[in-house]
């Protein structure tokens, strides 16, 4: 891990909301396989941070490479950066004239031009992944919402992203689908998967990440592994948070 | 971004029948056989000149069905590209798209009828049932525009951003992942915009279209049978109305079959 390519360069990065500075001046190295979470209080610009990543916010300043491209560099063509760009959501977003199965066949069929029976294939194999094959043809408001969260986690990985992003995937869930999800998150990071998680569950956090990153008021405030966070933070904002937290 | 409350409210009176009022003895059945029960009685009991009047509207009929035809496809295009416009990031798409419904709200239909029919016939000679259909759709289209924008902009973010995250531009996003929700938004308002727009193509007649209205108008002229030759008309026009009123809740119900969500 130690010596594998930045995937994801994040420098000087600010975002304004008119006044607000969302994120102010962040910088980050996310390494290949690197599997990285994000902790902070509400508002603290996490959510904001992670959609720079892939663009769904336009930074104000600064300069982000994804994969070697400046994903602000008018040349790049922002929508294959977001394919190789997988991004999870707190409220799952799945399409919902859509079945399961063809939620996560659109976008290789359409955007890739992968052959219609190929792709179904594919996420078959994705939906027994994420244990739910059994849904493939069901409409996402007949399923529970760690069901839907777990087709998106598949929908996102259908289109072979080299990286994943998730902003509070069970924060919408009932207390008891809180851990499959999280089960199919470890998974994907046990086989290698990049990923930069925001999220409040610190057992997740401590079982899987290799670095856990403190945000407060837009800026990063502490970052080490989750040894050194859970154990003896540096910072009294950090200790604060993880009392009131933890 | 501002909370707009969304209101899809198209008040014209035209109806499509909801499920209340549905059951034998419904406003739309009771509408529909006493129609037919009096137009068949009517001819019945007296041919002449109900008959007469009968056998000599068809051709209008067959006109009125074709520029409400015509007219329905042509405002669904303007409507979807003034939608677009309205909700668009591009400052001049949006300055002509609302200025275009602005303008189009502000002008009686007729006025409107007249207007474009007569500077059309300046600049290019049409036949007058385009002219007409072009007159219709474009003050429609207007219409129709703004129920398209409440209808995609009833479609929550969070699937916009979804498809943006997978890839999808925006064009791509409108079509695939919005359009086909909003649809289910967005047709009991376009279907009374089609009742509407049916009933008043019966403003053409005063143009040079030979539509249902004029027909009877030419007829009733020759014949001096006025009261008779518009009962027929009033009654013909409720029942091609309710028709379609009907066809309307029927698609309605087949979208909200199909798309469970
Ligand atoms: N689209 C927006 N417009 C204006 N302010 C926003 C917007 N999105 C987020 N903010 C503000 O930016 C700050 C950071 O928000 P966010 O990144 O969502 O925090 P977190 O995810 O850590 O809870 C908050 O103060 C929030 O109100
Ligand atoms: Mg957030």
């Amino acid at each position: 891990m130690e010596n594998s390519e930045p995937i994801i360069r994040i420098e000087n990065v600010t975002k304004r909301f008119g006044h607000l500075k969302a994120v102010d001046n962040v910088s980050l190295t996310i390494k290949t396989g690197e599997k990285v979470v994000i902790i902070g209080p509400s508002g603290s610009g996490k959510s904001t941070l992670l959609r720079t990543i892939n663009r769904l916010e336009e930074i104000t300043s600064g300069r982000i490479l994804v994969d070697g491209m400046d994903i602000m560099d008018r040349a790049t063509d922002i929508n294959r950066v977001r394919m190789e760009v997988g991004m999870v959501f707190q409220n799952f977003n799945l399409f919902p004239h859509k079945t399961a199965l063809q939620n996560l066949t659109m976008a290789p069929v359409k955007l890739k031009k992968i052959p219609r029976q190929e792709a179904e294939k594919n996420a078959l194999r994705l939906l027994k992944k994420v244990n739910i094959a059994e849904k493939a043809d069901v409409y996402p408001t007949q399923l529970s919402g760690g069901q839907q969260q777990r087709v998106a986690i598949a929908r996102a990985l259908a289109m072979n992203p080299k990286i994943m992003l998730f902003d509070e995937p069970t924060s919408a869930l009932d207390p008891e689908m809180i851990g499959e999800v999280l089960d199919v998150m470890k998974t994907l990071a046990l086989e290698g998967m990049t990923m930069i998680v925001v999220t409040h569950e610190m057992g997740f956090a401590r079982e899987v990440a290799d670095r856990v990153i403190f945000m407060d008021h837009g800026a990063v405030v502490e970052e080490g592994t989750p040894e050194h966070f859970f154990k003896n933070p540096t910072h009294d904002r950090t200790k604060l948070f993880l009392s009131q937290i933890l | 971004m501002t909370q707009e409350k969304i209101i899809i409210d198209v008040g014209d009176g035209a109806a499509i029948p909801s499920k209340k009022d549905m059951g034998l003895f419904s406003a739309w059945r009771i509408s529909f056989c006493g129609a037919i029960v009096l137009l068949i009685y009517l001819v019945i009991s007296r041919p002449d000149p109900y008959l007469k009047i009968v056998k000599f509207l068809p051709d209008g009929i067959i006109v009125t069905f074709q520029v409400t035809f015509f007219s329905i496809g042509l405002a669904l295009i303007i409507g979807l590209i003034t939608g677009l416009g309205r909700i668009s990031r591009n400052r001049i798409a949006n300055a002509i798209a609302s200025t275009y419904i602005e303008v189009i709200r502000g002008i009686p239909l007729l006025v409107q009828l007249f207007y474009i029919y007569y500077a059309l016939g300046r600049f290019v000679r049409v036949p007058d049932m385009v002219a007409a259909v072009i007159a219709m759709s474009v003050c429609y289209g207007a219409y129709m525009g703004e129920v398209f924008r409440a209808g995609i902009e009833s479609i929550d973010k969070g699937q916009t951003e979804a498809a943006r995250s997978l890839g999808f531009n925006r064009t791509q996003t409108m079509f695939y992942v919005i359009l086909p929700q909003a649809w289910r938004t967005i047709l009991p308002p376009v279907g009374n915009e089609f009742i509407a727009l049916l009933k008043d193509t019966s403003l053409v007649s005063i143009l040079a279209v030979a539509d249902l209205l004029r027909r009877g108008r030419e007829f009733a002229a020759e014949s001096f049978a006025y009261f008779e030759t518009y009962t027929i008309i009033a009654l013909i026009y409720l029942l091609i109305t309710l028709l379609l009123s009907k066809l309307v809740s029927i698609m309605e119900d087949r979208l909200n079959y199909y798309g469970k969500f």
